[in-house]
């Protein structure tokens, strides 16, 4: 069954992000370098499609809802890759009123894509991670 | 009845068509990725993707209309797979020969948008009825494009009278030469080039199907596990049956008797076509939903017309 890990479907959602680390992600995808999709990575438009939830942006008040039902419409097994220092410690956006970070508050993240913004290749390194933590994921829920 | 069975089982319909439908997607999503200068996907991409799908959690939404949301998918991949059934392959398979068959086609042809229709709306969401919406309309038009086509064929071959036999219609061109080759037939074939790219929504008519952009893959969105793998292969289903409906209409060609060299033939025609689709995939932006409505009605309708008006006039002998 190790075959089907070789068919990650992507999600991305913008927690209030700058937009640097969505630029970058954007990048690992279309941009003739750093393809993903040699992965088998394909972006979807919907959460219950996805495999792999990639998230950016610091959680604001406001996008706090929308995560969390992202959160909740993913089907299982799936795995969290926090993009950026934003997700991961809300970065200088930390003790802001207007914040709700980080993100593992909610769930538990597998990758960490430290940065700002990281490099798509560090992206990229970050999603063949989630790849093998998928793998055992699929394992244990067999 | 066990060759039926077998026909439609294993060859040329059931896995057969499913696998290269599916590898077929496969090698559209790598000639894109080629022309855009990426690396692209491994050839059985599509068919890991299945098998994925088929192993994920699906989950049904409290609104959704249950019975008609799970079984909606059952609607284009039934028809689908009836089509393969029915249809000559040329120089492969006979088909079952009806007396009626294109108006069958035409029947048949609609049943994926109508189990988009279906499974969209039944599955509660708001982007899911925009896109749901937008999918009549354009359906509405491009279903009409493709019954002009055929009439016209059917009246050309039939000498005034309608020959609704895909049969005869291959065999009048095996004789007189094929489609592709006929002046007066080729507004309809660029029309029918259009209706496949709208009927598969490949870019410049991906409005009601839009991954990246305001709807969210439309219709798909409430859809996981099972239910999407069936929407998936009934994709590649409709790749192979466009692909054998675009040979019998204007190149039916067949090299000797043999059906494994015919079969190679097939698909190489068939490979023709994918590129085409790629070509127009990597290549050119989408249309906003009236932008589309005004192009098809306008284009191909005119296109195929034009077609029809000239088959007339053959016909009265004026040309």
């Amino acid at each position: 069954m190790s075959i089907i890990t070789r068919s990650p479907f992507l999600f991305r959602i913008n927690t209030g992000s700058c937009n640097g680390c969505d630029v970058e992600l954007a990048t690992t995808a279309m941009i003739p370098r750093y393809d993903v999709e040699r992965l088998g990575c394909r972006y979807t438009g919907s959460p219950k499609h996805a495999d792999i939830l990639l998230v950016t942006g610091p959680i604001t008040a406001r996008s706090k809802p929308y995560l969390l039902e992202v959160l909740d419409e993913l089907p299982n097994p799936f795995v969290v890759v926090a993009v950026g220092t934003c997700p991961t410690s809300c970065g200088i956006f930390r003790d802001s009123y207007a914040i709700e970070g980080p993100l593992d508050k909610y769930v538990k993240v597998d990758v960490n894509v430290p940065g700002c913004p990281p490099r798509p290749q560090a992206i990229i390194d970050g999603v063949a991670k989630a790849l093998e933590i998928w793998k055992q994921k699929i394992r244990i829920q067999k | 009845m066990s060759a039926n069975l077998i026909n439609f089982f294993i060859f040329p319909g059931g896995f057969f068509a499913v696998f290269l439908g599916l590898i077929l997607i496969s090698i559209e999503r790598i000639l894109v990725a080629r022309f855009q200068g990426r690396v692209g996907p491994v050839f059985y991409q599509n068919i890991i993707d299945i098998i994925k799908l088929f192993n994920k959690e699906t989950l049904i939404p409290k609104d959704a209309k249950d019975f008609i949301f799970k079984f909606a998918p059952l609607f284009g991949f039934s028809g689908m797979l009836v089509l393969v059934f029915f249809l000559p392959i040329p120089g492969v398979y006979e088909g079952v020969k009806g007396n009626y068959d294109l108006v069958i086609l035409i029947y048949f042809m609609a049943l994926p948008a109508i189990s988009h229709i279906l499974g969209g709306g039944a599955s509660s969401s708001p982007y899911a009825a925009i896109s749901v919406s937008r999918e009549l309309k354009l359906m509405l038009v491009y279903e009409f494009v493709f019954i002009i086509i055929g009439f016209t064929l059917a009246i050309y071959v039939g000498n005034g009278s309608g020959e609704f036999s895909l049969k005869k219609i291959m065999d009048y061109q095996v004789q007189n030469g094929f489609f592709l080759f006929d002046w007066k037939l080729w507004p309809a074939f660029i029309a029918f080039l259009i209706f496949v790219l709208a009927t598969l929504e490949v870019p410049p008519f991906e409005v009601a199907h839009h991954n990246h952009a305001d709807i969210m893959d439309g219709y798909l969105i409430e859809y996981s596990g099972t239910p999407l793998a069936m929407f998936e292969i009934t994709d590649a289903l409709k790749i192979v049956v466009l692909s054998i409906v675009f040979q019998i209409f204007f190149f039916p060609s067949t090299i000797g008797e043999d059906i494994v060299i015919n079969m190679l033939w097939f698909i190489v025609k068939t490979l023709f076509l994918v590129v085409f689709i790629a070509l127009a995939h990597a290549s050119l932006a989408s249309f906003r939903a009236d932008q589309e409505f005004k192009f098809l009605i306008r284009v191909p309708v005119l296109l195929a017309f034009t077609s029809l008006i000239l088959v007339i006039l053959s016909v009265k002998g004026l040309i």
